[in-house]
């Protein structure tokens, strides 16, 4: 096993849009860079970037600006760690990764998150069938790995992310039998795009694509399960009622299905940020928790941290790119490297609108948590641990009278994930069962080790840590 | 939902960890109309973070005969609630690295057989026998075979649910913010929803205890002691016994282990060579484990579990124990109206089943020559 430590002026977290414009904004600066990401291509989500050198992918646009801003990056002389774990931070900054096993240790002036979005899984009856996967993942299998997720897939939820998705599908030709959205759009949409027409090419554009996927589109409807032995065979929806919650008396079955991709919208990625103790708050519209930054520096209340795209609330590729260059930028100047005199202001007063516009189009798309309480008492809630709303349930007839507790007596949100994945749905479980308010009880704070770390690698990675300052091996 | 707390009970408990759960059963069982008060969740501080060792060896050869009878309530416990909470009867082994600690060890076993117990002195091609995986450059072991665990987590929720069926009323989130007085005598709680009033107040808060005590001018000698724990993600079966470093010569000082795996198939390890101070009030802070203990805890781990290496950390906890001047308990009555039961100095759970029958004898005005052991007057004179 290798182990290096190393030293830079600015680490950047994260090399999607946001990562990628903060450390090329940080090394135009003259900055020493260094970004760091889990996947073994850069490009985050958005401009996520195909594995096959002949993906149909590559001349998507999305794909194009990823890939040029990864070449900017390299040619600024950006060191990019790839396939690589954080998997612990210390103020200061220590940052402890792994990387296929070998320890990386980094210490750096100032540091930019720019962690991303993740999933906001909502748990309903059926979830954990095989086959039913998230919309995030279908869109990283179809464009990432060339993979096909099924034969006879239907896509359902909520949020502009589908229509992405349907675009992604519509691109590899890969036809839909259904679209399920909840919203059914209605004037506020003529408004938003009143005000914003710019966004309106695009936004058709999308339209044109889940045409072309020949999917049955069903708005107004959602999710009531989805059905099958070993894996899942059928969806059943129904139009939504008053309450939001399907009208169970109006349901229907599509049948024949192999394949589920579900997505209700995005949570910051906050793991990377809360350790390192910034302040975070809680806003349904930017996607739950999220770090909070001064919109013109980016910086967080910890000195030297700065938080950009998804990590300071969920709001699409525009700000990210926007927010990504004010941190990098910031922290370079943070750093010990001159701010450009021009140039800040215009970014700052485009990041502004681009949130705007993506504040007014998640309002159009809440956040549906209420769905799990349809969940039936038999059905898993963590995935990990197999704990079923029932054992909530009687955990709670016991005595618990919080998330924390209802863990510790079922296990749920133990495994591996640490809760990742069912961490909102049981936080709202637990607070409607005992008539609580949901937020506060749905923030899952990190601890040592932020993902499952191998022992032999995080004993030397924290080894490189108590070398004398000066060094790099 | 929250149930409004009655206004008056025969005894309050402050603090539902495992030692105040066990003890609100006992009240509630020996026929007292008890309310079991816990500031925030039942379990959650140090009794839920704990490895919840139940073990005789290496601990006070003057506190044997307490010991044995703790250990000995706790299989009567999971006999009785159908084994709810993981009781393992695992036993303990404990490893020898240096040929000088073969001593301290033999005198331990010497004093441990005259109290009737049976550990042994085992060597190295011994020990692996009881515990296969446990490859690594030992010296020699001991062995104590009545040693058991139990799950922290479902021994406080089995407590907490029988002591329920027996009669008590339990409140989480639910903080005493000050003990009340009537003169001398201590004659009920204010909690953060309303005040009760109570013949008997037991102080259960852990190193929390002071600081309820404070609230009428009383002092205790009990300060917190960080304490903390690492967890690898579920493994198959591996680790089959409670594994522990033989006390050295230094004492705790020149080192400490627990290391065992849990029903989840978790494997638990810790390792404190370099004690660090705990500065004050750090129990009421989210606290990170510090970088030192993780380097010693997988460096031991590996050491005697050498084909351990590569299995994945998944998590880290802090908690606080309660820590008096001599390593004891503070057990039994402080003053007219205030029992107390903390200063569990890093090994409560053992105790306290033993512990809830000694409060609540003390209560009933019932008394055991035993319960002189915990005395909570026996700093500053016999004064509270
Ligand atoms: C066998 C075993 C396996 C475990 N495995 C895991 C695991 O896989 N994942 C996992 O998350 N945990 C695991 N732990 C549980 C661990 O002990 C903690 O309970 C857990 O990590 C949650 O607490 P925290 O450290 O995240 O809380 P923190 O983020 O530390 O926040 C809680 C804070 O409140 C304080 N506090 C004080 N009193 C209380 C109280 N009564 N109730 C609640 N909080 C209190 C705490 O000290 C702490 O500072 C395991 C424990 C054991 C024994
Ligand atoms: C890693 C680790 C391993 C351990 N291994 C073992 C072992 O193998 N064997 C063993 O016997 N012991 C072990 N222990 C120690 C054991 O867990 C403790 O001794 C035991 O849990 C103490 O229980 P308690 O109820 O006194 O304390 P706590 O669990 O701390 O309970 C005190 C409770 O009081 C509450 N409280 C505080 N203030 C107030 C207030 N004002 N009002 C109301 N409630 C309040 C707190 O929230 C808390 O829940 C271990 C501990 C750790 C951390």
């Amino acid at each position: 096993m290798n182990a290096q430590l190393l030293t830079c002026d600015v680490l950047v977290v994260g090399a999607g849009p946001a990562g990628l414009a903060a450390a090329a904004a940080a090394r135009e600066s003259g900055a020493d860079v260094i970004c760091i990401d889990l996947f073994a291509r850069a490009g985050g989500q958005y401009t996520m970037q195909p594995a096959a050198p002949d993906s149909p992918f590559h001349a998507a646009p999305q794909v194009a600006q990823g890939r040029e801003a990864i070449a900017h990056c390299q040619a600024l002389g950006v060191r990019m760690l790839l396939e690589a774990e954080i998997f612990w931070a210390e103020p200061g900054f220590i940052i402890f990764a792994h990387q296929k096993g070998d320890a990386i240790t980094v210490r750096a002036k100032t540091v930019v998150a720019a962690t991303g979005g993740m999933e906001r899984p909502i748990p309903f009856e059926g979830w954990t069938l095989p086959g039913v996967i998230s919309a995030g993942a279908a869109q990283r299998l179809v464009k990432a790995n060339g993979t096909r997720p099924g034969e006879n897939i239907v896509l359902a939820g909520t949020g502009p992310f589908l229509f992405a998705v349907a675009d992604t599908f519509a691109k590899a030709e890969i036809p839909l039998r259904a679209y399920v959205e909840r919203q059914r759009a209605g004037l506020g949409t003529v408004d938003l795009f009143i005000s914003h027409p710019s966004r309106l090419g695009e936004a058709l554009g999308l339209l044109r694509s889940l045409r072309a996927t020949g999917a049955h589109r069903y708005t107004g409807h959602g999710i009531i399960a989805a059905l099958g032995q070993e894996r899942v065979e059928a969806v059943r929806i129904a139009p939504l009622g008053q309450d939001g919650l399907p009208d169970r008396s109006r349901a229907f079955t599509i049948d024949n299905v192999d394949c589920l991709c579900v997505g209700h919208g995005f949570q910051p990625v906050i793991d990377f940020t809360s350790l390192l103790k910034a302040a975070h708050r809680h806003d349904d519209a930017l996607g739950g928790w999220y770090c909070v930054t001064d919109p013109r520096t980016q910086a967080t209340d910890v000195a030297g941290l700065f938080a950009a795209g998804e990590t300071a609330g969920i709001g699409g590729f525009r700000p990210a790119r926007l927010s990504g260059r004010l941190a990098g930028l910031h922290a370079a100047q943070a750093a010990g490297r001159v701010l450009p005199h021009y140039g800040i202001d215009k970014l700052h007063r485009e990041m502004i609108q681009a949130r705007a516009f993506a504040a007014r189009l998640a309002q159009l798309f809440p956040f549906p948590a209420h769905i799990a309480d349809a969940l039936p008492d038999h059905e898993l809630v963590c995935r990990c641990e197999d704990v079923s709303r029932a054992q909530i349930k009687a955990a709670i007839a016991d005595g618990a009278r919080d998330a924390f507790s209802v863990k510790m007596w079922t296990r749920a949100g133990m495994g591996p994930c640490q809760g990742r994945v069912c961490g909102s749905g049981l936080a709202h479980l637990v607070a409607s069962e005992l008539g609580k308010p949901a937020a506060e009880a749905g923030y899952n704070r990190p601890h040592m080790p932020l993902r499952p770390v191998p022992l032999a690698a995080a004993e030397a990675a924290l080894a490189l840590a108590d070398l004398p300052h000066g060094v790099e091996t | 939902m929250s149930e409004s707390l009655p206004k008056a009970a025969d005894v309050v408990v402050v603090g539902g960890g495992v030692v105040g759960a066990a003890v609100a059963r006992q009240m509630a069982k020996d026929g007292l109309k008890t309310v079991l008060l816990e500031a925030k969740a039942f379990g959650g501080a140090v009794s839920g973070a704990s490895l919840a060792c139940l073990g005789t060896h290496m601990h006070n050869i003057e506190e044997l005969p307490i010991l044995i009878e703790a250990c000995a309530l706790w299989q009567s416990l999971s006999e009785e609630l159908g084994n709810s909470f993981e009781y393992n009867r695992s036993g303990q082994l404990r490893f020898i690295l240096k040929p000088e600690d073969v001593a301290i060890a033999e005198r331990w076993i010497t004093g441990e057989r005259a109290a009737g117990l049976a550990p042994e002195l085992l060597s190295p091609k011994q020990a692996q026998e009881i515990e296969p995986l446990l490859t690594g450059p030992i010296h020699a072991a001991t062995w104590a075979p009545d040693s058991a665990t139990v799950n922290p987590f479902l021994a406080v929720r089995a407590l907490l649910a029988d002591g329920k069926r027996a009669g008590v009323m339990a409140f989480a989130e639910t903080p005493v913010e000050r003990l009340l007085l009537d003169g001398e005598r201590v004659t009920g709680v204010k909690t953060s929803r309303s005040d009760i009033s109570a013949g008997h107040i037991v102080l259960a808060a852990g190193p929390w205890s002071a600081k309820v005590a404070r609230s009428i001018g009383l002092t205790l000698p009990i300060v917190a002691r960080q304490a903390q724990c690492l967890a690898s993600v579920r493994q198959p079966p591996s680790i089959r016994r409670v594994i522990g470093a033989c006390e050295s010569a230094g004492g705790v000082e020149s080192g400490y282990t627990q290391i065992q795996q849990a029903a989840s198939g978790q494997i638990l390890f810790n390792t404190v060579m370099a004690p660090q101070g705990t500065p004050t009030g750090a129990e009421d802070r989210i606290n990170e484990v510090p970088r030192r203990f993780v380097r010693d805890s997988i460096a031991m781990l590996t050491t005697l579990f050498p084909s351990l290496a590569n299995i994945l950390m998944l998590r880290s906890w802090v908690r606080f124990e309660g820590v008096t001047p001599d390593d004891r308990f503070m057990a039994g009555h402080l003053q007219d109206g205030l029992l107390i039961a903390a200063g569990d100095n890093g090994t409560g759970f053992t105790r306290a089943l033993f512990l809830a029958q000694l409060i609540s004898r003390a209560a009933r005005a019932a008394t055991d020559p035993r319960d002189g052991f915990y005395n909570p007057l026996r700093f500053a004179g016999g004064k509270p």
